[in-house]
């Protein structure tokens, strides 16, 4: 069975809502490994970004989508693993990383085969992204280059301005009507350039979803978007595509975040905190 | 004077009035019922905002898809004489479902708007003409929901293999919108897609009243008094495709709506199709509408889909009536 698109549904509602699962990372083989699998999106992304990839086997296909991956081009090219245990076995590998979600029968079944396999921990906040780029330096004997990726993540970090002493309110509102909750990524990032997630000031139903009534009855400072409408066909975007939702955005300031900037705990949630700033700073002129 | 069963001796004039009435009510009150609270809380710009944008498509889809459902499944049980015979148990509204899934997933319906209830449309007709030619125009009730069967499932995997070739994210959930069905955040922008298709269905549908009411005496009866059987055959089939096709399109497959109210009806109408059509028009957007606002006092934040309550409705009532046909066909 390849990765379905239930169990990537689940990743996606696990990063929106946030019900971050401790389970430990696998620390370090000595030696470095060769043929590394890695069944997903985000390890796929530190992964590329910390290896030569001649010594990566095969990534998902989710790896070189650029409504997700923040690297698609780097991405391109390398073999793409379906995520079945078959097909792992398929390439040989001496390391397959995984998720915590959607894959625990294979990742079960691997290691009852004896394969190397290593859980990285999904981030939930910024300090939980600095574990995870650590979690996969040290599993693929990368050490350094994890220790340089975490610094230069802080730097830009570091470069933000403070937050203002009143926040103000956002909402991240995505397709299907599903927005980040409280404890999420996306939520983490917002509070780190200054704004207030406002998702807790609606009724949510239990897979985060909003009716865009209660939106526009009580909408936020900003509004912010997470994907295209056309991104992916499907009948689940035409929230996004309401009328309703075009003229709110006429009336009251919104910015388009896209998933690839923030779905996955890597250091270019940076982009998504950097962008989020300035459109603080140009909300906080515009109403000196 | 008394009518000689036990049968309500209601006057149509009466039972429209009545039943146009109650539409209107539901209507106002489809308008006056969402998330944002009773009335609209909101104010200024948001409330008319909420008011134009929001609660009038879903109360005009509520309104139009409930009519073209309860329309449908009295015109089906009618040409049919199958007292079972409804748009989403005999496969119409997965075909159209089908039809509307490849329109979105083919990219279609990004290039032409239109091609979304076109697709539901052709699909419906497709799943018609199939349950027709599987069941024929004579087999017994048994045979229709077999075929009915057949053709709901063929659609349902193929609506699931569509969604999960297409490799987009959602597939599971947007499985649920098609099965399930959904007023929720709908547009004005789907209403006007829609709503010419499901208008000229219903015209279509409305048509054939009296040629029902002469094939409730048989088909050589109904032939010798002028009826046009094939004329007949072919608007049933049109205008169910066109209503129910276009409904499905923007809306999901509702279930048991056009089962529910053509029987519960039917005694009102004197067990006449040509009083019963019109009369399950209107009693279709009443059920819908109500149940839609239902939805929203019980559950305001969108969980609860509009088909399953339809379905909590209507599946222990198909139960009974099955029960009943059972012993109607026993010896």
């Amino acid at each position: 069975m390849r990765r379905t698109a239930a169990g990537w549904f689940w990743l996606l509602a696990a990063v929106i809502a946030a019900a971050p699962a401790a389970s430990g990372a696998r620390a370090a083989a000595l030696h470095k490994p060769g043929r590394i699998v890695s069944l997903d999106l985000c390890t796929d992304q530190l992964l590329v970004e910390l290896v030569h990839r001649d010594r990566i086997a095969a990534v998902t296909h989710l790896a070189a989508d650029p409504a997700v991956s923040a690297i698609p081009e780097k991405a391109r090219g390398i073999a793409i693993t379906h995520g079945a245990a078959e097909d792992v076995l398929r390439y040989d590998s001496d390391l397959v990383l995984a998720g915590p979600f959607g894959v625990s029968a294979t990742v079960n079944l691997l290691r009852r085969l004896g394969r190397n396999v290593v859980v990285v921990p999904l981030a939930s906040d910024l300090a939980g992204i600095r574990d995870s780029v650590r979690a996969v330096a040290a599993a693929v004997g990368e050490g350094p280059k994890g220790e340089a990726m975490v610094a230069a993540f802080d730097r830009r970090l570091s470069r933000l301005a403070a937050p203002a002493e009143s926040p103000l309110t956002a909402v991240i509102y995505q397709i299907g009507g599903s927005v980040s909750g409280p404890g999420s990524l996306a939520d983490a990032a917002l509070a780190a350039a200054g704004f207030r997630n406002m998702s807790a000031a609606y009724r949510l139903s239990r897979g985060g979803q909003v009716p865009l009534e209660s939106l526009i009855a009580q909408p936020p400072d900003l509004l912010v978007l997470s994907s295209q409408a056309d991104e992916y066909r499907t009948v689940l975007a035409d929230n996004l595509r309401h009328p309703a939702l075009a003229i709110l955005r006429q009336r009251r300031p919104s910015l388009e975040l896209p998933w690839r900037h923030w779905l996955c705990g890597t250091p270019h949630i940076a982009d998504a905190i950097e962008r989020l700033a300035q459109a603080r700073a140009g909300l906080e002129a515009r109403a000196r | 004077m008394k009518a000689p069963s036990a049968r309500p001796d209601v006057k149509p004039v009466r039972l429209f009035a009545a039943l146009g009435l109650a539409a209107a009510a539901a209507f106002a009150l489809s308008l006056a019922v969402g998330p944002a609270g009773l009335g609209i809380a909101a104010q200024g710009e948001a409330r008319a905002l909420i008011f134009t944008e929001i609660r009038l498509p879903r109360a005009l889809l509520g309104a139009l898809v409930g009519g073209a459902l309860g329309l449908s499944g009295a015109a089906l049980q009618g040409y049919l004489r199958n007292p079972l015979a409804e748009p989403s148990l005999v496969g119409v509204s997965g075909g159209a479902a089908l039809g509307a899934v490849m329109a979105i997933h083919l990219g279609l319906s990004q290039v032409l708007a239109l091609a979304l209830p076109i697709g539901g449309l052709a699909g419906a007709a497709v799943a018609m003409l199939v349950v027709v030619a599987l069941a024929g125009a004579h087999g017994g009730p048994v045979t229709l929901i077999l075929a009915g069967l057949a053709v709901s499932s063929i659609a349902t995997a193929l609506i699931s293999l569509a969604l999960n070739l297409a490799q987009n994210p959602f597939a599971s959930v947007e499985m649920v919108f098609w099965m399930m069905g959904a007023l929720a955040d709908r547009s004005l922008t789907q209403v006007w897609l829609a709503a010419p298709l499901i208008v000229a269905g219903i015209a279509l549908l409305l048509t054939v009243g009296r040629a029902l009411d002469a094939l409730t005496l048989g088909e050589d009866a109904a032939r010798s008094l002028g009826i046009n059987i094939q004329r007949t055959r072919l608007a049933v089939v049109a205008g169910t495709a066109l209503s129910v096709g276009a409904a499905t399109a923007v809306t999901g497959i509702i279930g048991f709506v056009g089962l529910i109210v053509p029987h519960v009806l039917r005694p009102f109408a004197h067990h006449r199709p040509g009083l019963l059509l019109p009369a399950s028009l209107l009693g279709g957007a009443v059920m819908l509408l109500i149940a839609d606002v239902g939805l929203r006092l019980l559950q305001p934040w969108m969980e609860l889909r509009i088909g399953v309550l339809t379905a909590l409705i209507g599946a222990p009532f198909f139960v009974w009536l099955v029960l009943r046909t059972r012993s109607e066909l026993a010896p």
